[in-house]
């Protein structure tokens, strides 16, 4: 009944989700074949020696959860090791102090270096999610208003196709036009940059920025578009939109003042359960534009078997995500009174 | 309970007999199923139409790297001097295999875990429920990288790692169809006869849930070939097996973007697209075959009013006056349903006119058309409605819009979706004030919204509540304190208690009856109750089939009925002067309005009919004396 209620049990249920995926990712890592110290550091010139060094380094020589080195939780403690010495508390206990562990490739701690690409992925995104959702708000309102006429067809088709775009090719098209163009073939910055004033900076970044960006609207667009038509088709067919035009109130008025929010509750929902496919985009756009975001560093981190970056980005985009997605519920429990405890 | 504005409803059609019919009627469901059709053969018959080999490099020169489009390479050659259409036509085996047997595996899942959250319920729907919401909101891209990344990128673990990840969607449809089939009639039965749980998930259940799977199934198809094509473009795709997500990594980092090869980046793409665009609109043709709706709103324009002559009009002084309105709904490809026909009445101030018919007889059209609120296919055919003298059927929408709510009023049917659900009673009632009285005092208008709702006996502390916080008859009375918020002087209440329960719909008539004492309304008081009328109004105008039968003063109405209709209707209530009376109901129903009978409309039950009546529409009669009109050819004996 309470809203407050709805917010607890949503948060309780976040914080479940992030120590799922927590655990989930330690086990992926441990599990799945291969020793990520061989796997990761596959220079044949390493001697044994050296290889078990680097073990040592990364932390790989301790048990993984319990002396037997298995995962089977019943077989702990058959012998004399301090639980707290394992693979799996020190890698929690170094989480809880913000570590995510030495990157293979950069031999820099993991968490520094995402933690500078944090900002590039959330202004990637923030950008365009915010410009697809408008997009897509706007031509969604339009057509289902003018249902059934050339511009609601066009609008439909135009979603259609936007939706079945793969991101990384709309990505590499866009930047083939642009390279063409006096687009910047990729990265964040112009060299040599650095030395110029903050604004100039900005500028040049913004001007990397507006090609990823644009790839990343067309391609979400066309989902939130064919939502706000199909709910707010919906919507005006409801009695109190009948209702609301008897009152005498214009079109207008209509639209922005009884279906607009009625009509967004599902797009809330939707870009909540999106987020998730968000990421995915994400990687796709920020490799093809080596824009150096956190997408960019798990796509990195795979051809250069980084794991411990691998790892971090994982755990940092999913954890982001599940934050995000509690964020979303936040806003639909302001926007829907009907809120109630399931 | 819905406000019923278009009678005519489409006819839904017996699944499986008559799929063809309606999915042809979603023209994108059959591009569609062309461009799937067209991709599936091409995937078949690759070696038959692959001009090359796409795996040699056979009499391919140094200088063939990159070529552009000619006639012996259609689409150009790749970084290898490969032929760029044979690894097209090749790389859509790869893709379709890939998203078939991925999609399998998914729906497979999470056709499972709906099935037995659904049917279970308690807590195995729960833990099942909450495991599926989890990994909902775990990025599945990211982890099928990751986890690709871990493996070794054969074809077959693809399949496998996009397939255990693409299910999440498809439990939560499947489980949301299995509870509300669950609980059907047959379902329960077979569970009463003491059926297996396997043999009712088997016989029962399955069958009903299966169009879902298939709906899903074509869009998790989609996804999944999305996902290959990004995993080997990513560079985790199975070197040996050429996709076109495979070819377009080769291209991009093989330097197709600086020697602009765009041939080699377009092709692949277009491939992706083809599929997946094609997918996706064979979904959309399915969920039309499965949730046919309405393609119309309240915010599409109604069709224009055909102006008609005007008849002379009596020169009484009266509110509104209704002449010869007739209103069709027009679908295109039928014959127009003729909703109302040849309707007049008229209404002085302070009156209360009683309008009378069953369900589907055309009174919630004629309300809706006197202001211009009719639905898409609604059209005022002929007639005219003055209101204080102004003709209002060929007004332009802003003109309209200043009579309605200030000028009449409405109380729909059934207010518990006459309200928007998302805003807050009071702030409905003050939006109406807002709009139709600019010079209203706005530090004021909280305590007149006060003030109606007190009116109708709704306490203040409920002003600022929302709708679902209401009961059903303080959601009606609301609605009237709202319909009387600019000081209308009409009021149309639209069986405003039908679905309410005696004691409830005893007090709103109360309520309104005083209301028109006090505040000197005009009401039209619409419903099937005649009962009702007779304690309240003035005079009553009874419909069938869209027509007038019989309109006079009540007195008339219920002393010397004269229409066989009107007789049939009195004898179904219970008159408290003659408790012996046997009570009856009309055998039969009301005439579909788009298959009206050819004579009058109610021949077909009428206890009076005889050959005329079924070949011969009886005009209106007015007879001498007092107000009385009535159509049916016996009165012309009278007469």
């Amino acid at each position: 009944m309470n809203r407050w209620t709805y917010i607890r049990n949503k948060a309780i249920w976040s914080l479940f989700t992030i120590i799922f995926v927590v655990v989930l990712n330690f086990f992926l890592f441990r599990v799945l074949p291969g020793d990520p110290a061989r796997q990761g550091i596959r220079d044949p010139r390493l001697t044994p020696e050296a290889i078990e060094a680097i073990r040592i380094r990364f932390g790989l020589d301790k048990p993984v959860i319990n002396c037997i080195q298995t995962i089977n939780p019943f077989r702990a403690g058959s012998c004399e090791i301090n639980p707290l010495d394992t693979q799996f508390f020190i890698y929690v206990k170094n989480l809880l102090r913000g570590e995510l562990g030495i990157s293979f490739y950069y031999n820099r701690p993991v968490s520094e270096i995402l933690g500078e690409r944090l900002w590039n992925t959330i202004l990637l995104i923030g950008g365009g999610q915010i410009l697809s959702i408008i997009v897509g708000v706007v031509f969604g309102i339009l057509s289902a208003w003018k249902a059934r006429t050339p511009l609601d067809y066009g609008v439909l088709v135009t979603g259609l196709v936007a939706w079945s775009l793969p991101t990384f090719w709309l990505g590499i098209i866009l930047l083939f036009w642009g390279s063409t163009h006096g687009f910047p073939i990729g990265g964040k910055a112009t060299p040599g940059m650095s030395s110029y004033p903050f604004f100039a900076q900005l500028t040049d970044m913004l001007w990397h920025l507006l090609l990823p960006t644009l790839t990343y609207t067309i391609v979400f667009m066309g989902e939130y578009m064919l939502i706000m038509r199909s709910s707010l088709l919906d919507v005006l067919s409801e009695d109190y939109i009948l209702t609301a035009k008897a009152k005498g109130l214009s079109t207008f008025q209509i639209l922005k003042d009884h279906a607009l929010k009625n009509g967004m509750l599902p797009l809330v929902t939707i870009i909540a359960i999106n987020l998730g496919f968000t990421v995915g985009g994400v990687i796709q756009i920020e490799s093809v534009f080596s824009w150096p975001g956190l997408g960019g560093a798990l796509f990195e981190a795979v051809s250069r078997r980084d794991f411990p970056m691998l790892q971090g980005g994982f755990l940092l985009i999913a954890i982001s995500v599940i934050l995000a997605n509690f964020l979303a519920d936040l806003m639909y429990s302001y926007l829907d009174p009907r809120v109630q405890t399931e | 309970m819905s406000i019923q504005t278009v009678e005519i409803k489409p006819i839904i059609p017996s699944a499986s007999k008559n799929f063809w019919q309606t999915y042809r009627q979603s023209r994108l469901g059959i591009a569609g199923l062309i461009l799937l059709l067209a991709i599936l053969l091409t995937a078949i018959f690759a070696p038959l139409l692959a001009p090359y080999d796409p795996k040699s490099s056979e009499g391919v020169g140094a200088g063939q790297v990159y070529n552009a489009p000619s006639a012996a390479h259609w689409f150009g050659t790749d970084d290898a001097g490969r032929d760029v259409f044979s690894n097209f036509i090749y790389g859509a085996r790869v893709s379709l295999i890939v998203g078939f047997f991925a999609s399998f595996i998914s729906v497979f899942i999470g056709g499972t875990i709906g099935i037995v959250a659904g049917y279970y319920g308690g807590r195995t729907e729960n833990i099942l429920m909450r495991f599926t919401d989890t990994m909902l909101v775990i990025p599945d891209l990211p982890l099928i990288v990751v986890i690709v990344a871990l493996t070794r990128p054969s074809l077959l673990n693809i399949i496998f790692v996009i397939g255990i990840f693409g299910w999440t969607t498809t439990a939560r449809m499947v489980r949301s169809q299995t509870l509300a089939v669950k609980s059907r009639k047959f379902v329960l039965r077979a569970r009463a006869i003491g059926a297996g749980r396997a043999h009712i998930i088997r016989h029962h259940i399955l069958p009903l849930v299966m169009p879902i799977l298939v709906v899903q199934a074509v869009l998790v198809v989609s996804v999944a070939v999305l996902n290959e094509s990004t995993l080997s473009f990513l560079g985790l795709g199975d070197p040996t097996a050429l996709s076109w997500g495979q070819m377009l990594n080769y291209a991009f980092a093989r330097g197709a973007m600086s020697t602009g090869a765009w041939w080699a980046l377009v092709a692949p793409g277009i491939g992706i697209i083809w599929v997946v665009l094609g997918l996706i609109l064979v979904g959309q043709g399915l969920e039309q075959v499965l949730n046919p709706r309405l393609n119309t709103h309240h915010l599409m324009p109604s069709r224009p009013t055909i102006k008609s002559e005007a008849a002379a009009r009596s020169g009484e002084q009266v509110l509104l006056e209704v002449r010869n309105l007739s209103i069709n709904y027009i679908n295109e490809g039928q014959a127009p349903a003729c909703a109302v026909e040849d309707v007049s009445f008229t209404l002085k101030e302070g009156e209360l006119i009683g309008l009378v018919g069953e369900s589907g007889c055309g009174k919630t059209t004629l309300m809706l058309g006197l202001l211009k609120l009719l639905p898409n296919a609604g059209q005022i055919v002929n007639g005219q409605v003055y209101f204080k003298n102004k003709e209002i059927t060929t007004l332009s929408d802003d003109e309209v819009n200043k009579v309605r709510w200030r000028g009449i009023s409405i109380v729909f049917q059934g207010a518990m979706n006459a309200l928007n659900p998302v805003r807050t009673v009071g702030d409905q009632i003050a939006e109406t004030i807002i709009k139709h009285l600019p010079d209203f005092d706005s530090a004021k208008i909280p305590a007149r919204v006060t003030e109606l709702l007190d009116l109708v006996g709704i306490a203040a502390e409920h002003k600022e509540q929302y709708p679902h916080q209401y009961s059903g008859g303080m959601r009606q009375r609301a609605m009237i304190a709202m319909a009387l918020a600019c000081n209308p002087e009409v009021v149309i209440a639209d069986e405003p208690t039908t679905a309410l329960d005696v004691m409830i719909q005893a007090q709103i008539l109360e309520l309104l009856d005083q209301l028109r004492k006090k505040l000197g309304l005009a009401i039209i008081f619409v419903t099937h109750d005649l009962g009702v009328v007779a304690e309240m109004c003035d005079r009553v105008l009874v419909m069938y089939g869209g027509v007038t039968a019989e309109y006079a003063a009540v007195d008339t109405i219920y002393n010397t009925p004269l229409h066989p209709y009107t007789q049939e209707l009195l004898k179904a209530f219970p008159d408290l002067t003659k408790p012996k009376k046997k009570l009856s109901s009309i055998p039969g129903y009301p005439p579909r309005l788009d298959d009206l009978p050819a004579g009058c409309r109610f021949a077909p039950r009428c206890p009076a009919v005889f050959d005329r009546c079924r070949t011969e529409q009886p005009a209106l009669h007015e007879l001498a004396g007092e107000l009385h009109v009535v159509s049916c050819h016996l009165v012309e004996a009278i007469k």
